[in-house]
């Protein structure tokens, strides 16, 4: 299904979230602008924004079903396809336009990029771990702060800038700004008929970790005004349903359930609603302090972290009531074991509350649709009460 | 023959043996259930249980009904590649079978799959109201990161004080750390000794040693150390003596480059010793890297229990720092136990290791070290039988010219 969405700039985002290098990342490097890639949302783009810096989410975008080069390093039966296709790209290259990446100490998986892209041929010259606490709470956030400062320090030194406190207050209060469209963008979809599908909000939110900011936050006001002119034809969906689970950097899920008569209207996800929750408070004495606050205490939304689950609980439920979800998809790549243990306990609770939930293992990259299609196709048809 | 070494092992084993799914240290105190090692000195000092539910799910894979508890726990439904054992404890669990806690405390260490089990028992809807505390164990290794994990380690204890409503005898904590700095140093020892060649005596008392000291009900006892004390005796004799393992003609000496897990002591090590000669002089929960809590004061005992913690305790220091430590590790112990050879067994549920596996290997052939992948289950013999591991390892020794 889709919108029937008409619009020059959301096909610039399309162009961008399918690809990895692309000609706004062009522009500004040949402008002289540097670009800083990073895995997880852990790692705030708040620090890059205000070295003047672009963020660049690292993905593993356009792979096939083999990460080649990358299964030397990452045993490929036992690790997540997502870290492989990742790291697959790369070795091959496609991020040779960084000068720099930072790595979160994310899941098992993930933090292992850095010591094997220091050790691989692919010579990126400021490569540095920034380590998350797992679980949440004063102390943690403390921890987490000084994590910064740390990294912060090896920034101005490589990159020869100076972020100050004023420029880091900038920078979120920037950042915040940008969440606050991307909310404006879900918000659409909590109407009848949504004048954007789920498929096509995902590029929405990809390309704003894959370009320069400023040049997304013009775009994403430009693409918002036009849909706030678009009077949305009645569309026929079959189910309003909501995805959880780990990547979510492209649509193929969506693609899935949308061709299939349903319509994905929220999620939580590590690319699309984990990232884009609340905000940073923007005043205080140490701005570093209170991006540690916002990452520790008030989005403790991975499954890594021991005690998130009450949180991620109430996120979903709450989104299930706001965006009137008729069933949740929890997928999750198969070796990840903390969605994994996450999603089996979510899909207890939402049996025990009487929302339907299909729970999916499945790869990262190029999956065999066609048992998908038909597990997902069965779902739709319980909750929609028959085949169409 | 029953002689010092078999005496040893039973009195071990007997307790060992014991740790079901009853906690784990029984006393007559509170009961307070984990997702990994806690400081043993602390419940002890405290005069309450302490079980640890990973263990209980890894020694669950070691029952003679193995098979049928995996097969049960794949049918939870949890993510279908995490550890077995961490399955095992899941399923014990969800089927009710571990007695309810008093309190709960759990910590991310050491990999995601026990991230996974910590969450499961926080949100576990029967014990709701089991009180709960939650520490995070940093993956670095430096006085500030000791002192993080000292600072939780100690909130801890207000915790469970506050719960109990009843203090720590501060006095008896430090008897009891006095009483374990003690029995350190005899594995240490035995560690040490462990280095002549012949190796006098068989490896693997070390491994049993660590879980009999820290995972049995006699924790922290005399008892633990007069066998310890034993163990050291006995070997020094054979060391002075250059006897080799009875009955074992040394011929190989390699490093099993992670935990032994559920089966590989009583079937294949026993066999590459007896048939090929080749010992496991080294594995990942015998390596011993203990320096004493330092008793000075509060501050500094909590601060060693952080570094105990994060640095060496066995698993934790295995997965969580950095590759390079990992290797550093490797290195050093293949000098120090002049192993021949390296095997990385790769456990399926690691994966920390299955991170690494080319950097190792790399490092091997740069240094020309042997060393073998195998990519098996600790925890499930049917991933990967015994027999095949055998004839994998004896293949890559004779591949290599070591028999
Ligand atoms: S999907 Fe899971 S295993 Fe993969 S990187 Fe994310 S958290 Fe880690
Ligand atoms: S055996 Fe390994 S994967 Fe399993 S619980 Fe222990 S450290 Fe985790």
């Amino acid at each position: 299904m889709k919108s029937g969405l008409k619009s020059e700039v959301f096909e610039k985002f399309v162009k961008i979230a399918g690809g990895i290098i692309n000609p706004s990342i062009e522009n500004w490097r040949n402008n002289g602008g540097r670009v800083v890639g990073y895995t997880c949302s852990f790692v705030p783009e708040e620090l890059f924004v205000a070295a003047g810096l672009t963020p660049f989410r690292i993905r593993g975008t356009g792979s096939d079903q083999s990460a080649g080069m990358a299964d030397d390093y990452f045993e490929a039966a036992n690790i997540c396809s997502f870290v492989r296709h990742c790291f697959n790209k790369i070795l091959l290259g496609e991020y040779n336009f960084l000068d720099g990446a930072v790595i979160g100490g994310g899941c098992d998986a993930n933090r292992h990029i850095m010591d094997n892209w220091q050790k691989s041929p692919a010579k990126t010259p400021f490569l540095h771990r920034l380590l998350f606490p797992h679980s949440s709470g004063e102390l943690m956030a403390n921890y987490f702060c000084n994590q910064l400062a740390d990294i912060k320090g090896k920034l101005e030194e490589h990159f020869d800038v100076q972020i100050t406190d004023r420029k880091l207050w900038d920078a979120i209060k920037f950042c915040n700004e940008i969440r606050d469209l991307q909310k404006e963008l879900y918000a659409f979809r909590k109407a009848e008929n949504p004048p954007i599908t789920g498929a096509e909000t995902v590029p929405v939110i990809v390309a704003g970790y894959s370009m320069p900011k400023e040049e997304y936050s013009s775009d994403l006001k430009t693409l918002l005004d036009e849909l706030r002119g678009v009077s949305a034809p009645d569309s026929k969906y079959r189910a309003r349903l909501m995805i959880v689970g780990p990547g979510h950097d492209d649509s193929s899920m969506c693609d899935i359930v949308e061709d299939l008569g349903g319509l994905v209207v929220a999620d939580l996800t590590c690319f699309g609603g984990k990232v884009i929750f609340g905000a940073i408070k923007e005043n205080g004495t140490d701005p570093l302090q209170a991006i540690a606050d916002y990452q520790i205490l008030d989005r403790p939304f991975c499954p890594k972290n021991l005690g998130a689950h009450p949180h991620i609980h109430k996120e979903i439920f709450d989104k299930i009531h706001d965006f009137k979800v008729d069933g949740v998809i929890g997928q999750n790549f198969l070796c990840c074991e903390t969605w994994g243990g996450e999603l089996y306990i979510l899909n207890k609770e939402l049996k025990e509350a009487g929302i339907p939930m299909l729970r999916v293992e499945r790869e990262y990259a190029a999956d065999s649709t066609g048992q998908l299609t038909t597990r997902v196709q069965a779902f739709i048809e319980t909750i929609s009460g028959g085949a169409l | 023959m029953i002689n010092v070494y078999s005496q040893l092992q039973m009195l071990a084993g007997k307790a060992l043996g014991g740790l079901c799914l009853d906690p784990q240290n029984a006393s007559p105190g509170p009961f307070v259930l984990g997702n990994g090692d806690f400081f043993i000195e602390i419940p002890v000092a405290y005069g309450c249980s302490y079980s640890d539910i990973t263990l209980t799910g890894a020694n669950g894979t070691a029952m003679p009904d193995a098979s049928e508890l995996i097969d049960k726990a794949i049918e939870t439904g949890v993510e279908s590649r995490m550890c077995t054992a961490i399955k095992v404890a899941c399923y014990y669990l969800e089927a009710g079978l571990v007695r309810k806690p008093d309190l709960i405390i759990t910590s991310n260490s050491c990999c995601d799959a026990m991230d996974t089990l910590g969450n499961l028992l926080n949100g576990y809807k029967p014990w709701a109201d089991v009180p709960k505390f939650i520490m995070d164990a940093p993956h670095s290794f430096d006085e500030e990161s000791y002192k993080y994990m000292g600072k939780q380690l100690r909130q801890a204890v207000t915790f469970m004080e506050d719960v109990f409503g009843r203090k720590m005898d501060w006095d008896r904590l430090r008897e009891v750390c006095v009483l374990s700095n003690k029995q350190d140093q005899l594995l240490l020892e035995f560690q040490e000794l462990k280095k002549a060649v012949p190796c006098p005596a068989n490896p693997d008392l070390s491994r049993l040693g660590f879980a009999y000291d820290r995972w049995t009900g006699e924790r922290v006892s005399p008892q633990i150390t007069d066998w310890l004390e034993q163990l050291v005796c006995a070997t020094e004799e054979r060391v002075k003596a250059k006897l080799g393992i009875e009955g074992v003609n040394e011929k190989v000496r390699f490093l099993w480059q992670d935990l032994a897990g559920s089966w590989p002591p009583g079937t294949l090590w026993a066999r590459l010793q007896q048939e090929l000669g080749a010992i496991a002089i080294m594995d990942y929960m015998s390596y011993c890297t203990l320096t004493p809590i330092d008793l000075t004061s509060e501050e500094t005992m909590f601060t060693s229990f952080g570094k105990r913690f994060l640095l060496e305790d066995p698993m934790n220091r295995q997965a969580l720092h950095t590759t390079d430590f990992f290797c550093n590790d490797i290195l050093q112990i293949v000098k120090d136990f002049k192993c021949d050879a390296v095997i990385m067994p790769a456990h399926i549920g690691h994966r920390d290791t299955n991170s690494r596996l080319k950097i190792v290997r790399d490092m091997c052939r740069e240094k020309d070290i042997p060393c073998l992948v195998l990519g098996i289950d600790i925890w499930d013999k049917r991933y990967m039988p015994p027999d095949v591991v055998f004839d994998r390892i004896s293949t890559f020794f004779q591949t290599t010219g070591l028999v």
